[in-house]
């Protein structure tokens, strides 16, 4: 072997990693960017190409820039995905593009490998003497299929356009996006603050255009070096305010103060609405008190996950069922919400008195009890013994057969009181006479 | 814009003169800073009422309210501390009892029930369990749709988020509920929370567990003790063994008035009210029994007729019994 050749054992996963990077990094010449086997990527550029001065200029930026990087790329520009895998990886000298219709020109002197044929479909044209596209062409399609299955049929009419073809972009495309380009690459948050309050304002107006609001948001960071970060922001209510946008924004970027990097700063800014709702208009009251308040009060809530991260903000969730961690638990504002209208949150009549506060997980504490069934004499909790001044109860709850398999044991409720003051919520796990001894747990706090 | 001091009064007479027409409010007409008669209201309440005396609700309790000086403050930050975690369904559920008080005394001025913001940080609620929507409705009236929690999992988020909510102004109250003394938690972070509940006029409550007092910037601090409760009244007598309404044993540490003292509080859960235990006092009903007296006496018996307070812990038992024995 060559002296100089430098052996490096294959890693498939970094080359994966590395093709997706780049694909990241594609994003900024149009957002359908798919990935083609391990070594390829498309990218659709219906409609994009003029962002970039026509489709020739297009190739040749995104080719060079590339080479910058240190990459040796080749790229082709067809109006199929067929021709354009064929042209990037077939073609001699150079990149190029094939005009709309002159595809069975440009495809008749290829290899057969150019159509994406199967190994065992391309031996057995080869071993009848048909190397080149150009000898399919002329060849009668039926007994070609009879012969080499529909395949072959398939993947020629889609180079050929005859039939569609369509790529399934690696990220779902936003239904809307605005983005700058940047010939000064920017870097410091008040700059990128001060960008997205722009973009905000062009997004506005088309979705005033289309009666939406966002309910999702993404900021893309196109680093000039070619990593691009994502940032994420959710509404509670659809929303098209740019100062709003902007303060959403304005919480993430704080929360992620140290892990974003900004390099040598950003040369493209996109932000994109991921997710958008109907806007519905209404009409305050001339005091409009109540609406303020309440667009005030999920603004908040919407800023505290930016800042806080999702599920920071919780409400209870009720349900319909006795047992009490069950009953009411504490659910992510917007899941709760999602949920409310099929639960019901009519109130439980409960006379028995309930605790304030329920811990996460009822905690095993050591009890003695005078009688068997009797209420605890003291107990032992987190390595404290309280004595039992007085207790109420027992409450007893069983499980919900009906949800547990197996279900779980039957539960008699105590409220208790110790000597200084304080005030539990203890049960007793099980029944005496039963095969396991019953234990004891401490669930909730009363004030 | 109007420019003298006489245009901009005849301005104003207009103003009001229109609202007066249309009988809607005339504040919402006015742009801020605008003349000193005009009040500008956000959500119903004037804005910047900063050099004005803070509105109070009256705990129920004479002389705890004569301490406070009329009452908890509407507009203000109030610190409650408990000594111990374990403490924490009295020390919470004391919190608690004062934010229904105000929101009572607020909801006759303002329309509609607010929710409420409590800021945790993970582990207090790791610790003490999360608020239990059935048991705060069942106590203090708060209804679990109107109940809203944030988890922070460290410390300067939840004073950011404390701090966002107090100055927002569309909570009925505000609570931010933490551990221990941390060094971040200091006289700027205290005031700043202070600030905003007074202009955005909404309590603010900070709860401590298993804290000492510190130098905050709360204009009221109140350390908060278990009590032992009295028992359940029934028709015929007090049932014995039985666990009536809940009970704290608070020593108001400082207050506006600068008063400070010792008291003990029953909660009264259906109007919403506390009552002071007089220990010697209503000798007939609920403290027949020696035991009970025995229970009251735990921390701090309060004393009936001094205006000092009385020291907590042992001087308030002795001193209880020996009024007993005299009476």
């Amino acid at each position: 072997m060559h002296p100089r050749i430098e052996i490096i054992e294959a890693d498939p996963d970094a080359d994966r990693r590395l093709l997706e990077s780049l694909a990241d990094w594609c994003d900024r010449f149009t957002p359908l960017v798919a990935l083609n086997g391990a070594d390829g990527l498309f990218l659709d550029i219906n409609g994009c190409a003029h962002l970039f001065g026509g489709e020739d200029a297009m190739l040749e930026e995104i080719v060079r820039r590339l080479t910058h990087q240190g990459f040796d790329a080749r790229a082709a520009l067809a109006s199929t995905p067929g021709m354009a895998w064929a042209a990037a990886r077939y073609y001699e000298g150079g990149d190029r593009s094939v005009p709309a219709g002159e595809e069975e020109h440009a495809l008749a002197p290829l290899p057969l490998a150019a159509l994406r044929l199967e190994e065992k479909t391309r031996f057995g044209l080869e071993s009848v003497g048909l190397r080149h596209v150009g000898a399919l062409l002329g060849a009668p399609r039926a007994p070609l299929a009879r012969r080499f299955g529909s395949m072959l049929i398939a993947r020629l009419d889609q180079a050929l356009g005859m039939t569609e073809e369509v790529i399934s972009p690696r990220l779902p495309v936003a239904p809307l996006s605005v983005e700058r380009q940047l010939a000064e690459p920017i870097g410091t948050r008040e700059d990128i603050e001060r960008l997205i309050l722009i973009l905000a304002r062009t997004l506005k107006e088309d979705l005033e255009r289309s009666g939406e609001g966002a309910r999702r948001l993404q900021l893309s960071l196109f680093r000039v070096d070619g990593a691009v970060m994502r940032i994420r922001v959710g509404t509670s209510r659809p929303l098209r305010e740019p100062p709003l946008v902007a303060r959403l924004f304005q919480e993430r970027l704080t929360a992620l103060e140290n892990s974003l990097d900004a390099g040598y700063g950003f040369d493209l800014v996109r932000l994109s609405v991921a997710v958008a709702a109907p806007f519905v208009m209404q009409q305050a009251d001339f005091s409009g008190h109540a609406s303020e308040e309440e667009e005030a009060l999920s603004l908040l809530a919407d800023r505290i996950c930016a800042r806080l991260g999702n599920g920071a903000i919780l409400a209870p969730a009720l349900a319909e069922s006795h047992v009490p961690e069950r009953r009411a638990r504490f659910a992510p504002i917007e899941e709760e919400a999602r949920a409310r209208p099929t639960g019901t949150t009519e109130p439980l009549p409960t006379a028995e008195a309930r605790p304030i506060r329920l811990l996460e997980k009822p905690e095993p504490v050591t009890a003695s009890a005078e009688v068997p069934e009797g209420p605890p004499l003291s107990f032992r909790w987190r390595r404290a013994l309280y004595r039992v001044a007085r207790a109420e109860g027992p409450e007893r709850i069983t499980s919900e057969w009906w949800n547990e398999d197996p279900p779980a044991p039957t539960r008699d409720y105590f409220r208790v009181e110790d000597m200084a003051g304080r005030r539990y919520w203890l049960y007793r796990e099980g029944l005496y006479g039963e095969a396991a001894a019953p234990r004891w747990f401490l669930h909730g706090i009363f004030p | 814009m109007a420019r003298t001091a006489m245009a901009q009064e005849t301005i104003c007479a207009l103003r009001r003169k229109i609202a007066r027409i249309e009988g809607t409010m005339p504040e919402r007409l006015a742009a801020p800073g605008e003349g000193e008669s005009l009040v500008l209201r956000r959500y119903g309440r004037p804005e910047g009422t900063a050099g004005r005396p803070s509105l109070s609700a009256e705990t129920g309790s004479p002389r705890l309210d004569a301490a406070l000086g009329g009452g908890i403050l509407q507009a203000a930050l109030t610190e409650v501390i408990g000594r111990e975690t374990r403490d924490s369904g009295i020390v919470s559920g004391f919190s608690l009892a004062l934010a229904a008080i105000a929101a009572r005394a607020g909801a006759a001025s303002t329309e509609g029930a607010r929710p409420v913001l409590w800021v945790a940080t993970a582990d207090i609620l790791a610790e003490a369990g999360f608020p239990y929507a059935p048991g705060v409705e069942q106590f203090f009236g708060l209804t679990p749709d109107r109940l809203l929690l944030v988890r922070a999992n460290r410390l300067e988020d939840a004073l950011w988020a404390a701090e966002e909510a107090a100055g927002l102004g569309c909570f009925s109250a505000t609570f931010l509920e933490l551990r221990g003394n941390p060094a971040r938690l200091d006289l700027t972070a205290t005031r700043r929370l202070h600030h905003r509940a007074r202009e955005a006029g909404q309590p603010v409550f900070l709860i401590r567990h298993s804290s000492e007092p510190e130098p905050t910037a709360a204009t009221t601090r109140l350390l908060v003790f278990p009590a032992s409760s009295s028992l359940r009244k029934t028709l015929a007598e007090p049932l014995p063994r039985s666990i009536g309404p809940p009970a704290f044993a608070v020593t108001l540490a400082r207050s506006r008035t600068g008063k400070t003292g010792t008291f003990t509080l029953e909660w009264n859960p259906h109007d919403f009210v506390f009552q002071e235990r007089w220990p010697t006092g209503e000798r007939g009903s609920a403290f027949k029994s020696s035991r009970e007296a025995q229970d009251t006496g735990g921390l701090a018996a309060a004393s009936f007729d001094r205006p000092d307070p009385a020291p907590p812990a042992r001087g308030g038992l002795a001193a209880a019994r020996k009024e007993r024995r005299a009476g």
